[in-house]
């Protein structure tokens, strides 16, 4: 027993040192387990005032640049206004198919970021909204300009995106003029390049396309835009194309986002609940 | 070591930290450099730290950075390891003439031909093993390499500037 007690003291600081790398990679591989680590990332709400003050700095310094794109949103706005209009007197007679419920599926709750990365290889805004103003894990989160990540845990006041600026968080998506499916996959570097996954090389990909989220995407709504392609090549199997897509959100200089709640979302839910398990 | 000096010392730690968290998060050269200031506290640690002092330290600054960067035990892991490869990598570096008592870490003192792969390994440890864990995926691996190379140049810059400036006081 001594002579445990003696080796445990003489080995004192490799004990130390596993114990703490333990702890470290335990933290690390974890994460997934929201709960466990919540109080561990920007959503703290100590981390969050500090984050929240230097925001504001910084965001005094680029008003210049925020002024202009809310012109140009209340531009786009008012554009919807009158095609919304115009659609409100057609209301009555809408085709067969279409749900009256869905008009209003989806409800914007404006965010001020306090908090982004843009240059690790998975990255993560901080909004200042939580489960207090209707945020929850799982809500898609848009900019004026396009998408920008998906809501994944929320505290009372502050929410945690996970951007699509990360190399797994993947995007439904579809070449607005033909309606081509695919997935938009960020490399890991340049915040500003994205790739179109998935798309045959049989098909159609012109320079200057619009990429669009996809109908069948279970977090964003339908026709939000992505980005525009780039550069087209082909990849190294040779199946599908290359497709590098210029995102449409600026990520670098955020600072306003939109979450989207979707109305229909817990509905679907239940409905893949009740799915027939194959395996 | 006297008292003024370790004073000193913890005002720089804190300073790191700080310019870490408010200045240095978004800062990237070219893609693919980052600046990890806060290694200082690790690196400049006076030669006869106790080596599970200079672990919980690592362990704590680490895990502070953690917080702000949203990567969730990432960087409280590889300050831990280079915390604790630290009297490795001066074993290995060992000078002509041994280590003096009271010799401390700084250019002036150690001249560069101990300085600067001291500084290299230390960084390049701690870039690598950061940015493995955080890529996640072992496909981006050359990625990784790439940017813990051009880090490691630009944390050797950095820390050097710093040694000059403390040199002229």
């Amino acid at each position: 027993m001594n002579q445990l007690f003696q080796f445990l003291l003489r080995q004192r600081n490799l004990l130390l040192f596993i114990l703490l790398q333990v702890i470290s990679l335990w933290a690390v591989f974890n994460y997934n387990n929201y709960q466990h680590t919540l109080y561990f990332n920007t959503t703290n709400s100590w981390a969050a005032s500090i984050l929240s003050t230097r925001q504001e700095v910084a965001t005094y310094h680029q008003l210049r640049d925020i002024n202009g794109e809310l012109a140009l949103e209340n531009q786009q706005l008012h554009q919807q206004v009158f095609q919304l209009q115009a659609q409100v007197q057609q209301k009555a007679d809408l085709p067969v198919f279409f749900s009256k419920a869905s008009l209003d599926r989806y409800k914007p709750i404006a965010c001020k970021v306090i908090d982004q990365s843009t240059r690790n290889s998975q990255n993560y805004l901080t909004i200042e909204k939580g489960y207090q103003d209707g945020i929850r894990p799982g809500m898609a989160v848009i900019s004026s300009t396009g998408v920008v990540g998906k809501v994944i845990s929320c505290t009372p006041n502050l929410a945690l995106i996970v951007s699509v600026l990360h190399t797994s968080n993947t995007v439904s998506a579809k070449i607005k003029s033909s309606g081509e499916l695919g997935y938009i996959k960020w490399p890991g570097y340049q915040p500003e390049v994205a790739e179109l996954m998935d798309v045959s090389k049989y098909k159609k990909v012109v320079k200057g396309d619009t990429i669009v989220t996809s109908d069948y995407n279970a977090v964003y709504p339908p026709n939000i835009p992505i980005g525009i392609v780039a550069k087209v090549g082909l990849q190294d199997d040779g199946t599908f194309h290359d497709i590098k897509v210029m995102l449409l959100t600026h990520f670098s200089t955020l600072r306003y986002v939109y979450v989207i709640e979707n109305k229909f979302a817990g509905q679907q839910a239940t409905l893949d609940q009740a799915k027939p398990k194959i395996d | 070591m006297n008292a003024t000096f370790q004073y000193k010392w913890w005002i720089a730690v804190i300073l790191t930290i700080v310019v870490q968290l408010l200045f240095l998060r978004d800062l990237a050269l070219f893609y693919y450099g980052f600046c990890f200031l806060y290694v200082w506290a690790i690196i400049k640690a006076p030669i006869e730290t106790p080596p599970a002092y200079l672990i919980l330290g690592g362990f704590v600054l680490g895990w502070l950075l953690d917080v702000f960067y949203n990567t969730h035990g990432m960087h409280a892991f590889a300050t831990v390891l280079v915390a604790w490869l630290r009297p490795t990598f001066f074993n290995i570096l060992t000078p002509a003439n041994g280590y003096d008592e009271r010799s401390s870490i700084s250019l002036a003192e150690m001249k560069w031909m101990w300085f600067f792969p001291y500084l290299g390994l230390m960084l390049f440890t701690h870039h690598l093993v950061l940015f493995l864990l955080e890529a996640s995926d072992m496909s981006m691996f050359g990625l990784s390499l790439w940017k813990a190379f051009l880090s490691t140049l630009l944390g050797i810059a950095v820390f050097s500037l710093l040694e000059l400036f403390n040199k002229g006081k």
